[in-house]
């Protein structure tokens, strides 16, 4: 349900999904695919929790996929899988995974940052779409 | 997304500039004027660069055209080569997309008094030292490891606060932009976050277009200014391309997510919302220049210590110490920057704000900020290309002050997306495929080099003949690269 697309000097992410929530929580796998080549060996060994306030629908999904780039920057965690609760005001979300770890988790890319180029979160005819566009 | 080609207007004005006219949208107030020759033209046309570039042509206080160079490429905003002035006199804003993620991305160009046969011998030793030394690649933290005070002593000082420590010389700071120190840079103005991201990296080299090359001299075009450069064939030079790492990432995040509701703010309308800007002196304004200012100078720190392990490097492979090697620094230049300079518009001399998107300041023979050594002939400017090919030693030149607020290209330009120049490298090994070619090349990813591969890249040399045609700065010497570290 996410896949990686072109960009000239950067990588694309691309979601679709029936709901808002699974789109959101779809994406945040799609990130990580970005920083490890083999997300799947990403354990869902710890939990946490992530609250985020906005209302616009495209800047609550850039501020997701930032927090979350945030994690890895700042503690080097990893995201195994999430579910996401989104609200009026914002999103309340519970996350599992691990601390990176050299031995098992191959770096792909330094994601640098999250863009705001080309941002989309809109309804179609079948659920959702959400796009987003990483620095790397 | 698919890439939309652009269907707007570009006229000719003479062989290396085209013209996107300012009735072309209602909501320009300047021309878009694009560098580029006809053999360039179509591959520009072919995504939504030159549209980027009549966006720019709507910001407030823009000052005779919004500019891009050869090197042109589709970015977040502004395009990458994409260069505006802006005056503050006359409502000129700041825009961080102007100036890019990575603040102070630059390059330096460090000589030897090694020549190509003293260096061959001993190449494969000295790339590998050069790759087991020098940090680079995803989660590999640096040599020095800074605490978040000295990281913010880094960004008020410069250079200077490490060629205190015995990492450099008082010359590396002269043959610098800016002396490695941009004035006004306020280090409270940035996050905790990015001096978090910052404080492990400053001496690392990054990844993606990243790298250290071990370069020799190719070919001489102006033997004059060569000398004066201290260049020669066959000379052996180290190229470091690298900017201000998380640190400057993280300022430039933290000022586009403040900047979100400012433009309305003040009144400006803008048909992209990533040309986010503000006042030149508004409270936001003010906070970005400061915080952009800071994370500039934690670049040329950056690119100094890169340049210092190199230099240990060489000095441990042939047993000789840098100095007795000649290893100088040529010059250091930025070329994601915002500068406040002082240019004549309309006959009239005006201090504006000049953003340099993936482009390089280029000053002329006789400009005070021309490092003394150079001030007859023009400021060095360096132009990385990809690591099959070539790079350039160029020379700042009148016509970039008549034309282009004293500016130049930046590199060669991406001619593929990653994703399809890693899908064309499937299957291939394009380390074997550089050393067929004379060039070792070792990179910290599997991924690195493949999306890094030459094809991936426009010829630089075609992007150089246009600013020399121009006359934005003029060819000194060709380099080609012998060996190449990346992340």
């Amino acid at each position: 349900m996410y896949e990686l697309f072109e960009h000239t000097a950067d990588l694309g992410l691309r979601v679709r999904a029936a709901d808002l929530e699974t789109v959101f929580a779809e994406a945040a796998l799609g990130l990580f695919s970005m920083i490890i080549d083999n997300p799947e060996s990403i354990r869902p060994l710890e939990e946490r929790s992530l609250e985020l306030s906005g209302d616009d629908r495209e800047y609550l999904f850039f501020d997701w996929l930032r927090a979350l780039l945030s994690l890895f920057e700042s503690e080097h965690w990893l995201l195994a899988k999430s579910e996401v609760r989104l609200g009026p005001a914002g999103l309340t979300a519970r996350l599992w995974g691990e601390p990176f770890d050299p031995a098992r988790h191959l770096p792909a890319h330094e994601v640098k940052a999250i863009t705001y180029h080309e941002l989309t979160v809109k309804p179609t005819a079948d659920g959702w779409l959400a796009e987003a566009i990483v620095d790397i | 997304m698919t890439k939309a080609a652009y269907k707007g207007p570009l006229e000719q004005v003479d062989p290396c500039c085209y013209r996107i006219p300012r009735h072309y949208r209602s909501d320009m107030r300047v021309d878009g004027l694009i560098f580029a020759n006809e053999a360039l033209i179509e591959a520009i046309r072919s995504d939504q660069a030159p549209e980027q570039v009549a966006n720019v042509a709507t910001l407030p206080g823009i000052q005779v055209a919004s500019l891009a160079m050869p090197d042109i490429h589709w970015g977040y905003g502004f395009c990458i080569g994409g260069v505006c002035a802006t005056d503050p006199n006359e409502g000129g804003v700041i825009s961080p997309g102007g100036v890019g993620y990575d603040i102070n991305c630059g390059v330096r160009l460090v000589k030897t008094n090694l020549f190509l046969n003293d260096v061959k011998p001993h190449l494969r030793e000295l790339i590998k030292n050069l790759f087991n030394t020098i940090p680079a690649g995803v989660g590999r933290g640096g040599a020095y490891k800074y605490n978040a005070q000295e990281t913010r002593k880094i960004m008020a000082d410069g250079v200077k606060f490490v060629i205190d420590r015995g990492l450099g010389v008082p010359a590396d700071l002269e043959h610098t932009e800016a002396l490695g120190r941009i004035d006004g840079a306020d280090p409270s103005q940035v996050s905790d976050h990015a001096v978090t991201r910052g404080a492990e990296q400053c001496g690392t080299l990054g990844s993606g277009n990243h790298f250290l090359e071990v370069q020799v001299v190719d070919s001489i075009f102006d033997p004059t200014v060569a000398k004066a450069f201290g260049l020669e064939l066959h000379q052996v030079c180290v190229m470091i391309h690298s900017g201000s790492r998380g640190l400057g990432y993280q300022v430039c995040d933290d000022a586009l997510a403040q900047f979100r509701s400012v433009p309305g703010r003040y009144g400006i309308q803008l048909p992209d919302r990533q040309l986010a800007c503000a006042p030149v002196d508004s409270p936001e304004g003010k906070k970005y220049i400061a915080a952009m200012r800071a994370a500039a100078n934690f670049g040329f720190t950056n690119r100094q210590l890169l340049m210092q392990q190199a230099r240990d490097v060489f000095a441990n492979t042939f047993g000789r110490s840098w100095q007795q090697l000649g290893m100088e620094l040529l010059y250091d230049v930025a070329h994601n920057i915002a500068k406040l300079e002082e240019h004549v518009i309309d006959g009239k001399k005006k201090k504006v704000w000049v953003h340099r998107k993936g482009a390089t300041r280029a000053f002329p023979a006789g400009h005070p900020e021309v490092p003394e050594a150079f001030r007859q002939v023009g400021q060095p400017v360096i132009i990385p290309g990809d690591m099959g090919r070539a790079s350039w030693v160029l020379v700042g030149s009148a016509g970039s002050m008549a034309k282009t607020f004293g500016t130049t290209c930046h590199g060669a330009g991406r001619a593929m997306s990653r994703t399809a120049a890693k899908a064309d490298a499937a299957g291939r090994r394009i380390d074997k495929e550089l050393e067929a070619r004379g060039v070792i090349a070792m990179a910290s990813s599997r991924l690195g080099l493949a999306e890094e591969q030459p094809k991936a890249y426009k010829n630089v040399d075609d992007v150089v003949n246009v600013v020399h045609e121009a006359d934005l700065s003029r060819k000194v010497a060709r380099l080609r690269p012998i060996g190449v570290i990346k992340g």
